[in-house]
């Protein structure tokens, strides 16, 4: 019943697998002792989150002063890793939701390890507006309920406030979104397990039988949850922006920032999981499900998106020209050429220079560029966030208070440390579910299985088809 | 039917409908005032809009060729005819920039050299703002919109007079021009909009307004497309498009309207929330002055496409389809209205009061038939330009066969199913 | 399936097209189908069952409505009646404040509330224990299934033989 598939499309399923085949691929590194690579970077990534949990009771024993913030520059490296947390943490739903919506069928190879990705970068992020509140233990201060502190209400009009809530709504909505996909893959594992393991994956698994009926409420549930969430993910890194575009402060007040922060927000999300796949794939050897036509693929939404994130640098930098408002044209002049030239550069070269390399089809296909230039990203968005945070309030209105802001070790550690948390999740993640969508490969196979499309496809495919 | 064949009928229908914006055009321009405002802006706003329409037409066609798309395939020859009314639209501009030359209009603040004397934000502009830049990024950026237009099309055209060559080498042709096509549309399609309608209001400005107009132009061509579909369909061509290819097409509808609304809240709330004198003016004349159109805007763009095309059986029925596509074809160009109008009036005003004084920088009071609403002379017009888009449009269309036998994907939008 | 003891007659299909083409014959034959059960969601299956379209996405609609009324009615309450206060001089009525988190809530309860509503009626959860038929179900083998329990011998015969003409592989019988 598949439809025709054009022999231009490359496969994206190589090696001529079976159904069983990919079950036996993708569900085997859950049973298998996890290889020394594996241990090794466990302990590095708990060694690093323990160093995270030690920042933290620093910081709150010794109080925010253990930070270098000063009165002119009130954000520092933890709002520019909040943000860049929560812009990584886009891809996810990117794959799983728009790219659906859109029928790109190679998303159905990354999806499940991106949602797992954007479900783990959201939890980084969330720590960071807390901790930087200094008093951890007020933290419920930001919950709507009424109390007896002035004004009674939280201010429901802040963008602040509206952050709490697009981010608790999109980690709430990319975990039922994920889980519910993992749902009849847990069932998979569980059919080939024993004993006690067989207990807890059908825990996992919710029961899952594979009826028809339930199926096609699956189907109709992520459809719809893809079309909620797709809005949703463009709203959260929209808010994220109002945070700093609703002020009157120049190079923050200026109406592009939401496309933009959303544009940016994808190609961040989309260079980390090229970091984490390249490793994944080699390491679970998923090679064949995570082909080059994927890398390739993903490779050209980073260049699409770093194009966009360079029209919006530009236009930004032309409007505020145009506009003939001097402090706006000041704010610009000192990001690009004031105490902090460096950072800008840094995000000029690694966001919009060093992606155009991907115009080449031969470097867009090469496992180590596409490593390196995904490193080159996840520096340039960080940069990108910093030179906006940092650059910009340094310089404000009153050239009194004009200031320079470097981090202590305690921020750069709570910045390493949230990088440690972030990848002892991961690395769980990838021991304990099946890395792939089993069940949408398998979904995909007679239309993107070796055998069935592309060059080397079995002659008469296309007649079966029919 | 692989051939179009434009009824005589037809014919005399549209030449009629461009008639009567040719009348209207000479109506307006009689009975105006001493600058002809109404009737240049007019002008402006109809060229500016359907030469938008057509470029779309070209970056929609490199987009989906860049994302490897295959179920718009068997209608493509649509978006291939609808690109080559950048010439004529090339054309119609020609009068407007010969107009600046020789200050027949006053639709632009900066081209008035006096206005600009007195004016420090004008002066600083004017490195940008000015005759010169107007008139030849006009011509340089249309022109290269034409020439990738032209490429596409050629190609796609030769790739279907050729045998099927197994490494689709025509194709990898075009992925390579629609792929290089796509950030050349991002920056050039910035820098005249800022020229041809942001500087309208010439102090103004906002830095997404030139993705805000082109996601207008974007609604804008899909519901005419879905129009042209549904007439088609209706003569007996285009068999092949089924109702799953309608559903898509009123997805994009659905879907970029409501992408619209977002640009459009995030450009207002910004604006209305930081409340700074130099940007909050646009809107505060707006609602204040012409709330018709403000209000209009949103309920023709979001509330009705909004709630007919959430439901999965209104996009699949033509009925619906052509009724939302109407109200979002006229609800873009109501927006282009509401775009250009307070400005032009405002400068025509400055203009008029050199050397009153006082009178500078008066605004419409009360309702203003052609500038606060649009009037028959306004409907007319756009009849008029419609018409001649469709004509011209049509006209391309059964110069080629309208089914790409040898496109690589042919056989996915064939068989498309959603 | 949660009745007790049902005697159930399946047959295993090593591919999804045959496992359409045995639906379809099994339609034509009036045969009582109880459940089909595959790895992955297969398209064409639903209309061949006489699966009705599900309603789940007018659930979420609903969800959806009560979420955009709860935000933007609660925000309204507070700020114009219950403690009315002037923020950066904007009215206490500020409609486009009020959006971003409206439209959050409205996503929240509308995939909150269908999530919940999909297990529910699927009967899945937690702790929820389904029998299975077949281990390989969920891996690669497609099933067909019939409630034997009350079936006399020629029925079962009739069933059997449906199966060995299908192209099933295997055929097995339990008790769940």
């Amino acid at each position: 019943m598949s439809a025709p598939v054009s022999s231009i499309r490359e496969p994206l399923i190589n090696g001529g697998k079976t159904y069983h085949q990919i079950t036996e691929d993708i569900c085997s590194p859950t049973e298998k002792t996890p290889s020394t690579a594996w241990v090794i970077a466990f302990i590095i990534a708990v060694a690093g989150l323990a160093f995270y949990v030690f920042c933290v009771a620093w910081t709150v024993w010794v109080g925010i002063g253990s930070w270098d913030l000063n009165r002119t520059i009130g954000w520092g490296w933890d709002i520019t890793n909040f943000v860049w947390w929560v812009g990584i943490g886009h891809a996810g739903t990117l794959i799983s939701a728009i790219l659906l919506l859109f029928r790109q069928k190679w998303r159905t190879g990354v999806n499940r390890a991106a949602e797992a990705m954007t479900i783990f970068a959201v939890m980084c992020a969330g720590q960071f507006p807390l901790i930087h509140m200094g008093r951890l233990w007020l933290g419920f201060f930001i919950f709507p309920y009424p109390n007896t502190r002035g004004p009674l209400w939280v201010n429901f009009n802040s963008p602040l406030l509206w952050d709490v809530f697009a981010i608790s709504t999109y980690f709430t909505v990319s975990l039922l979104f994920w889980y519910t996909g993992l749902v009849p893959d847990f069932a998979t594992v569980r059919d080939r397990a024993k004993g006690v393991r067989r207990k807890i994956y059908n825990f996992l698994s919710f029961g899952w039988t594979g009826s028809a009926k339930h199926w096609q409420r699956w189907e109709s549930l992520s459809l719809v949850l893809a079309g909620l969430a797709t809005p949703l993910v463009l709203s959260v890194h929209t808010i994220v922006s109002f945070d700093f575009a609703t002020s009157v402060i120049p190079g923050w007040h200026t109406t592009i920032f939401p496309p933009y922060f959303v544009a940016g927000a994808i190609f961040s999300g989309f260079a980390m999981v090229q970091t984490l796949m390249l490793m994944t794939r080699k390491v679970l050897k998923l090679e064949e499900y995570i082909t080059l036509a994927h890398i390739e693929s993903m490779n050209k939404v980073i260049l699409a998106t770093g194009t966009i994130v360079g029209v919006a640098y530009l236009t930004e930098l032309f409007i505020a020209w145009y506009s003939g408002y001097i402090y706006e044209q000041y704010a610009f002049y000192n990001r690009v050429l004031g105490p902090y030239w460096w950072s800008y550069v840094g995000m000029m070269s690694c966001n919009v220079l060093s992606p155009q390399l991907f115009w080449s089809r031969k470097i867009r296909r090469s496992i180590w560029w596409t490593f390196l230039m995904s490193i080159f990203v996840n520096i340039g968005m960080w940069f990108e966030r910093f030179v906006i945070i940092a650059t910009t309030l340094a310089r404000d209105y009153l050239p009194s208070s004009w200031s320079y802001y470097t981090p202590t070790w305690v921020e750069i550690g709570l910045f390493v440390g949230t990088l440690g948390l972030f990848f002892t999740l991961y690395l769980i993640f990838s021991r304990v579910a099946p890395t792939v969508a089993a069940a949408e490969i398998k979904s995909i196979l007679k239309t993107s299985g070796d055998q069935y499309t592309g060059p080397n496809a079995e002659k008469h495919s296309h007649a079966e088809a029919h | 039917m692989n051939q179009f064949v434009l009824e005589a009928k037809h014919r005399t229908l549209l030449l009629t409908g461009v008639g009567i914006g040719v009348l209207c055009l000479v109506l307006t321009f009689l009975g105006d005032d001493e600058l002809h405002t109404r009737f240049w802006s007019n002008y402006l706003h109809n060229t500016v809009f359907f030469l938008g329409i057509a470029f779309m037409a070209v970056f929609v066609q490199s987009a989906f060729i860049t994302a490897w798309a295959g179920w718009y395939t068997s209608f493509k020859r649509v978006w291939e005819a609808a690109s080559t009314f950048l010439v004529p639209a090339l054309i119609l501009m020609i009068p407007i920039i010969a107009g600046l030359w020789g200050h027949f209009h006053h639709l632009y603040h900066w081209a008035d050299a006096e206005s600009v004397a007195n004016d420090p934000v004008l002066q600083g502009k004017s490195s940008f703002l000015n005759t010169s830049w107007y008139t030849f990024g006009t011509l340089i950026i249309v022109g290269t919109w034409i020439f990738f237009g032209y490429k596409l099309r050629s190609l796609s055209l030769q790739e279907d007079k050729m045998a099927q060559t197994a490494d689709f080498k025509i194709h990898k042709q075009v992925r390579i021009w629609a792929a290089a096509f796509l950030p050349i549309a991002g920056f050039s399609s910035a820098a005249v909009i800022w020229q041809w309608v942001m500087s309208v209001d010439a102090h103004w400005y906002s830095t997404l307004f030139a993705w805000y107009t082109a996601v207008s132009w974007f609604v804008s061509l899909m519901a005419l497309t879905i129009l042209c579909l549904i007439f088609m369909k209706g003569k007996g061509y285009f068999e092949s498009v089924t109702d799953e290819h309608m559903h898509d097409l009123g997805k994009y509808l659905f879907a970029f309207s409501i992408f619209w609304t977002y640009l459009w809240f995030s450009q207002f709330m910004l604006i209305w929330y930081a409340n700074v004198g130099e940007e909050t003016v646009y809107f505060q004349t707006r609602m204040e002055q012409y709330p018709v159109l403000f209000y209009g805007n949103l309920l023709l763009n979001f509330i009705t496409p909004f709630f007919v095309l959430m439901r999965n059986d209104t996009k699949r029925k033509y009925g619906t389809l052509a009724f939302v596509s109407i109200t979002v074809l006229i609800g873009h160009w109501w927006d282009f209205f509401q775009m250009i109008k307070p400005g032009v009036l405002h400068t025509a005003h400055e203009v008029m009061a050199h050397g009153h004084g006082a009178e500078g920088g008066h605004h419409a009071a009360g309702f203003l038939m052609g500038f606060t609403i649009p009037g028959l002379l306004e409907i007319g017009t756009f009849i008029g330009f419609l018409s001649g888009f469709i004509l011209y449009f049509f006209s391309q269309l059964a110069k080629e066969p309208l089914h790409p036998t040898n496109d690589p994907y042919i056989e996915e939008s064939l068989h498309h199913h959603v | 399936m949660n009745k007790e003891n049902t005697e159930v007659l399946f047959g295993l299909y090593d591919d999804e097209t045959d496992l359409l083409k045995a639906v379809k014959v099994a339609k034509d034959d009036h045969l009582d189908i109880m459940d089909v059960f595959t790895p992955f969601p297969v398209h064409g299956l639903d209309p061949l069952l006489g699966l009705s379209e599900s309603r789940l996405h007018i659930a979420g609609f609903i969800y959806g409505a009560i979420g955009t009324l709860t935000a933007f009615l609660f925000m309204t309450w507070v700020f114009t009646r219950d403690w009315p206060i002037i923020f950066g001089g904007k009215p206490y009525f500020s409609a486009p404040a009020f959006i971003p988190i409206t439209f959050e809530l409205t996503v929240l309860f509308a995939a909150v509330g269908m999530v919940v509503t999909f297990y529910i009626i699927c009967g899945l959860g937690p702790g929820v224990v389904n029998p299975s038929l077949d281990d390989r179900i969920t891996d690669d083998k497609f099933c067909i299934a019939f409630d034997t329990s009350n079936a006399d011998e020629s029925v079962v015969e009739k069933l059997k033989s449906f199966f060995s003409s299908t192209g099933a592989s295997e055929v097995n019988t339990k008790t769940i």
